[in-house]
């Protein structure tokens, strides 16, 4: 409504504060958007915006990540900083601060209010401060400050509207905290506080226990203890990895069935012919292969949103610090590695929270080995090839033994590059561990629902988009070959004396070698045959450099020739693939080994490689990530076919 | 004394901080110098340690706590 709005000009706020104050919290339920919110410090790293509005007035909101002091540590830190430094006079700075700890969160408004900006200062958490049976007097905390004050709870949206209303109706306001404020010394530091515990003293009672964080007090007991802590922590992994390989199959088998419905009622619905090939076998095999997948993906995002979402995370990084320090990491590098299980991107943006450079560059290096979802398909799709789903070892499924070994080989080869690392990569920074305790808190299932849901979306529609594109490439180069090389096959096969419907499979399969796919698969061939790969593994392993899910699509569109009437699964059609030179099955236990460790350890997703490019600012990084994966890969699927064959 | 030497459960009162950059940092944290601090735990490996003051909670390492200078509680 450009009438409306352009009645009045727009205004800007900037949200900051203390880390886990609820600032993104308060940002979503302006804007309506769904920024990523979780019970440790240091959820958001990057600045983010959104608009409201407001009685015809349109309002920006800036939310920013969390920090102390404008004295920062780290690389988030120093984000909040420089914005708000450099923000405009007449933009309204909106202090969120939690209300149970008045005393400590104002320091930063104390801050910001002598850098001579205009602040608007917002109490969050007022259930909290009821439950804890602590009461703030507002009217004279809002004079001793000079200073707007809204109460508001951000996860009910009450106070959202005054709060709305208040930033509608600000009037400009000249104010000051400290007279002289000269440098950033511990003198300064000092001097704000004492001022500001005065002030809280005048206003702030407390009637009773604070009962958050005595609840806090008795779990951590538990959580960090000597032996419970470790084996908590063990035991909920386990139990993260059973719920997403065992239960989750149920669920899976029903997708796997309706797919091939689908496919099989819309391969009759279209014309037989080459777009019909295109459609079923390219991409809604390649769809089917990722929708089956969405279960799983699912449960993984629900249990590391639950453990961020309850306090719990901070905890296991105190357990781990000592441990990853061995490996030049940091034990705030555990959150970055836990969620590269579910994607190595936000991972590695998480990874700005670690102060030391050095820490910080290695947990980025290494997080893209820790197997990430889009790695399941594949495990899952090879895995089937060689052991068959009843198989068990003592009273443990093969397969999931199996998938469960190319996680620890995952894990455990991260630990050991960063440690290669950590020698070569020289660094006279200090390291440090200073890591805020939450207080618990209960997961919040619409959270939880709001994440599993965005996040299943982001699999199906970014990975689905990239799959449309590649089944269409692919199909275009397997459908066309340089001169006249598919006529010329043609004639060759005119007088055959073989039968009609044989006769074409072999003109299928041999224009496919002498398409433009084929010759790319035919180029790296040689490259890739003392790994077990023949020239249609080496085109998926291209196209699955744009991504890994594209993996299942690709076999599905090379190995569709040859199955005119689709009745095959992916699967069954792989199982079926011969050498063409030797006339031996490709898929043995050599091959598929082989192609899984490869799978394991190569770098090939874009998207994480732009990711790397930005957060260290230089092409170098992400050049060495590609090429010591790729030799890790090479390496290991070279040494493990030659094992097995 | 300094911090890293306070027993597990014992507290202290903060006297100084003898790194700019942490004691800053620190005092952003809600331990200030002549507040109390409390060793919560000690992690099973030693190090890092969990400290309080008032409701404040942090997890430091023991090499920063060499450098906050205490007095202890008797
Ligand atoms: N009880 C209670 N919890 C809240 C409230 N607002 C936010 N929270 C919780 O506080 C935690 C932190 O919320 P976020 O919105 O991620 O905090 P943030 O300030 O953006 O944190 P950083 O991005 O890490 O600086 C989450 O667990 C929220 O559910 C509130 O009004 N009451
Ligand atoms: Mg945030």
């Amino acid at each position: 409504m450009p009438t409306i709005s352009s009645k009045n000009k727009p205004k800007n706020i900037v949200l900051i504060g203390n880390p886990n104050t609820g600032k993104s919290t308060l940002f979503n339920s302006l804007t309506g958007l769904n920024q990523k919110i979780g019970n440790f410090p240091g959820v958001t790293v990057d600045k983010k915006t959104g608009s409201f509005n407001y009685k015809g007035t349109k309002i920006n909101v800036v939310d920013l990540p969390g920090t102390y002091s404008l004295a920062p540590n780290s690389e988030d830190e120093r984000v909040a900083k420089n914005y708000i430094e450099n923000t405009n006079k007449d933009d309204l700075i909106i202090v969120v601060v939690d209300a149970t700890n008045l005393k400590r969160n104002l320091l930063l408004f104390s801050q910001i209010i002598d850098l001579d900006k205009q602040v608007l200062l917002v109490l969050n958490m007022m259930d909290l401060l009821q439950k804890n049976k602590q009461e703030i007097n507002f009217d004279k905390l809002s004079k001793s400050l000079n200073c707007p004050i809204i109460p508001i709870n951000a996860i009910l949206n009450k106070g959202i509207n005054q709060l709305k209303e208040a930033v509608y109706n600000y009037k400009e306001n000249k104010n000051s905290f400290l007279i002289n404020n000269s440098s950033k010394t511990i003198d300064e530091t000092m001097l704000r506080i004492n001022k500001i515990n005065k002030i809280v003293d005048d206003v702030f009672t407390e009637n009773g226990k604070n009962k958050s964080y005595l609840l806090t007090k008795k779990i951590d007991n538990i959580v960090t203890h000597k032996v419970y802590g470790y084996l908590i922590f063990f035991g909920i992994l386990l139990f993260i990895f059973q719920a997403i390989f065992s239960w989750a199959s149920y669920p899976m088998d029903l997708i796997d069935n309706g797919f091939s419905l689908l496919c099989d009622y819309v391969s009759t619905l279209l014309p037989e012919g080459i777009a019909n090939d295109l459609i079923v076998n390219g991409i809604l095999a390649g769809l089917g292969g990722i929708v089956i997948f969405v279960p799983q993906i699912a449960i993984l995002f629900a249990f590391i949103t639950i453990l961020e979402d309850t306090g719990y995370m901070s905890r296991v990084s105190f357990l781990m610090d000592r441990i990853l320090r061995q490996f030049g990491l940091n034990g705030k590098s555990v959150i970055p590695l836990l969620s590269s299980t579910a994607c190595a991107i936000p991972a590695i943006m998480g990874a700005r929270t670690i102060a030391n450079y050095k820490e910080r560059l290695i947990t980025i290096m290494v997080a893209p080995l820790i197997s990430c979802s889009a790695r399941i398909p594949v495990y899952t799709i090879l895995i089937a090839l060689i052991v068959s789903e009843d198989e068990s070892y003592g009273i443990f499924n093969l397969q999931g033994l199996l998938v469960m070994g190319l996680y620890l080989l995952g894990f455990v080869t991260a630990l050991l590059s960063a440690w290669v690392m950590k020698l070569i990569i020289k660094s006279k920074e200090k390291s440090t561990f200073t890591l805020e305790m939450p207080v618990y808190r209960a997961p919040r299932w619409k959270n939880v629902g709001f994440e599993i849901l965005s996040k299943v979306k982001v699999f199906l529609f970014d990975a689905g988009k990239i799959i449309i594109a590649i089944s269409i490439i692919l199909w275009v180069l397997s459908s066309y070959a340089p001169g006249n090389k598919f006529e010329e096959i043609n004639e060759k096969y005119s007088n055959s004396s073989l039968d009609k419907s044989e006769t074409n499979v072999l003109i299928a399969s041999d224009k496919l070698e002498a398409s433009y796919a084929g010759i790319i698969g035919k180029t790296i061939e040689p490259a890739i045959e003392p790994l077990g790969f023949d020239w249609k593994i080496g085109i998926s392993l291209v196209t699955s450099f744009a991504a890994r899910e594209v993996f299942v699509g690709t076999m599905a569109t090379l190995y569709s020739v040859g199955d005119a009437d689709n009745t095959l699964s992916i699967r069954e059609k792989m199982m079926a693939a011969t050498n063409h030179k030797t006339g031996e099955k490709i898929y043995t236990k050599a091959t598929t080994f082989s192609l899984l460790i490869f799978y394991v350890f190569a770098m090939q997703c874009m998207a994480t490689l732009a990711i790397v490019y930005r957060e260290t600012n230089s092409i170098k990084w992400p050049v060495i990530q590609v090429v010591y994966m790729g030799a890790l890969a090479y390496l290991s699927s070279l040494l493990v076919y030659s094992i097995f064959s | 004394m300094t911090l890293d030497q306070l027993p597990e459960n014992k507290t202290g009162i903060i006297k100084q901080i003898n790194d700019k950059n942490l004691a800053i940092q620190l005092l952003a944290m809600g331990f200030i110098l002549g507040g109390e601090v409390k060793i919560e735990r000690i992690a099973p490996l030693k190090d890092p340690i969990l400290i309080t003051s008032g409701t404040n909670y942090i997890s430091i390492r023991k090499s920063d706590a060499k450098n906050i200078d205490i007095n202890p509680d008797l």
